[in-house]
């Protein structure tokens, strides 16, 4: 494991999303807009708008996966290790989630004035923090971006249609996010939030990095072995001339 | 005081001529897809400073020997013993859009061992030579097909190889392009590589040493 390749790809990941400038600024105005439409529905749109930030940070997740998918192989190849890039770009991307969860937090505090701010400010953090690893496990069992995008709004929407005491909401991955968002507003008890979040986001960096590294070359299979033939043919179905 | 010449001990020695170790020695290849065998007990030796063609039909399994050979993909049986690092061009080139030529440089460096400056630098000696648009310092996306195959391959060229896999390495090439690859070819077999080149071009027959053709099999293959 080297520090030096894990920086360099996630300085390269950083160059490549800031370059994507109309995708990365719809996927922060999505948040924006689920705030936005639920504001005047006071403590709602708190809780809506920063369970949403999940379609900004999984999604930008998602596409860096995906695009990286077909270097990944040759990256592995050249030298790099499957968890040097997973964690590159886990690196680069949880901190564009805090940049984007920064501004969002200063956006809802000003618009709702919740009970707890600082505790708003985590529940949208704790959303961003989970919202990178999920998308880097979608990304990685996604076949396309199709699929992987699907996935999203399917998990990050039946999340919004659930209040955060209702037991289904549990087994979703950002039920803590949800929670403490809800703690924020309606001061209700956190519970076993917190670590049920991070729980989640190990579980799902491990599944990420599982994909990777079942997905990554077989440069340590090929056999090396003492050669004791030299043999320049080819067999089977294949001859030389 | 008069200095000795320090004192040699003589030993005998029988020197017999060994034959070069290959570059790359693939024996016994298997690989089946969907119950299709792709390859069937294929085997394959590339000697240092020898250049091979793979030819044959579309779906005959080249890319796949050659995946194989990268370790890129594990067969379903047989062995592959490379000495040396392997450079791998595939047919596709899996290059990110919105980077330039100098950012996959820069990306590929750690994992050679180099420096980015050494990475840069290389890369730009090695595209020079294949008349790479470095000027322009655009995305890839914005590329031509040519100019995205002259990057792919000088990746695969990047901190050293002993053996290359060039599979369709010059789709989209211009003439002069072309050309200079197979000069190119050649100076790399001076150089002790082992070169093996996935062609459907004929012409190309003539400029390596020796052609390997794998044919579709005749009998699908039935799981039992």
């Amino acid at each position: 494991m080297s520090i030096r390749r894990i920086l360099v790809i996630a300085k390269l990941t950083g160059v490549e999303l800031l370059r994507r400038r109309i995708a990365l600024g719809l996927l922060t105005a999505l948040p924006l807009a689920f705030y936005g439409s639920q504001v005047s529905r006071g403590s709602d749109a708190v809780i809506t708008g920063g369970v949403a930030m999940a379609f900004s940070i999984a999604g930008a997740s998602i596409f860096v996966a995906l695009t990286a998918r077909p270097v990944d192989p040759r990256l592995i190849l050249a030298g790099y290790h499957p968890t040097e890039l997973l964690l590159g770009r886990l690196l680069l991307l949880e901190l564009f989630g805090l940049l984007v969860t920064g501004a969002f937090s200063v956006i809802m505090v000003l618009g709702s004035n919740p009970a707890h701010p600082w505790g708003l400010a985590a529940g949208v953090a704790l959303v961003a923090l989970t919202s990178v690893p999920f998308g880097l496990a979608v990304g990685g069992v996604s076949p396309h971006e199709l699929e992987g995008v699907l996935i999203l709004i399917g998990v990050v929407g039946v999340q919004l249609t659930l209040a955060s005491n209702q037991l289904a909401t549990k087994f979703l991955p950002f039920w803590g996010g949800q929670r403490l968002l809800d703690h924020s507003v309606n001061q209700i008890p956190m519970g076993a939030a917190v670590p049920a979040n991070l729980a989640y986001a190990a579980a799902l960096f491990a599944i990420a990095t599982y994909v990777m590294t079942r997905r990554a070359p077989a440069v340590g299979g090929a056999k090396r072995h003492s050669r004791q033939t030299l043999a320049v043919t080819a067999r089977g179905l294949g001859h030389s001339r | 005081m008069p200095i000795s010449a320090p004192s040699v001990r003589r030993e005998e020695f029988t020197i017999r001529a060994v034959p070069p170790l290959p570059a790359l020695h693939a024996r016994g290849i298997c690989k089946a897809y969907g119950g299709r065998r792709v390859l069937d007990d294929v085997s394959l030796s590339v000697a240092p400073g020898e250049a091979i063609a793979i030819i044959g039909e579309n779906g005959a399994g080249k890319s796949t020997l050659m995946r194989i050979c990268a370790g890129l993909i594990q067969p379903d049986s047989g062995e592959v013993s490379v000495s040396g690092r392997v450079g791998y061009c595939p047919q596709e080139p899996g290059l990110f859009d919105l980077l330039s030529a100098d950012d996959h440089l820069a990306m590929f460096a750690p994992a050679l061992g180099l420096s980015r400056r050494e990475a840069v630098h290389q890369g730009h000696v090695l595209l020079s030579e294949f008349a790479f648009p470095l000027a322009q310092r655009a995305q890839c996306r914005h590329l031509s097909g040519g100019s995205r195959q002259k990057l792919n391959l000088a990746l695969a060229l990047l901190g050293g190889a002993h053996v290359l896999l060039l599979d369709e390495p010059y789709q989209g090439f211009d003439h002069g392009a072309y050309v200079s690859f197979w000069e190119h070819v050649d100076r790399w077999k001076r150089e002790g590589m082992g070169v093996v080149v996935v062609t459907h071009l004929l012409a190309d027959r003539e400029l390596v040493d020796r052609v390997v053709e794998l044919r579709i099999a005749a009998e699908p293959l039935v799981e039992p």
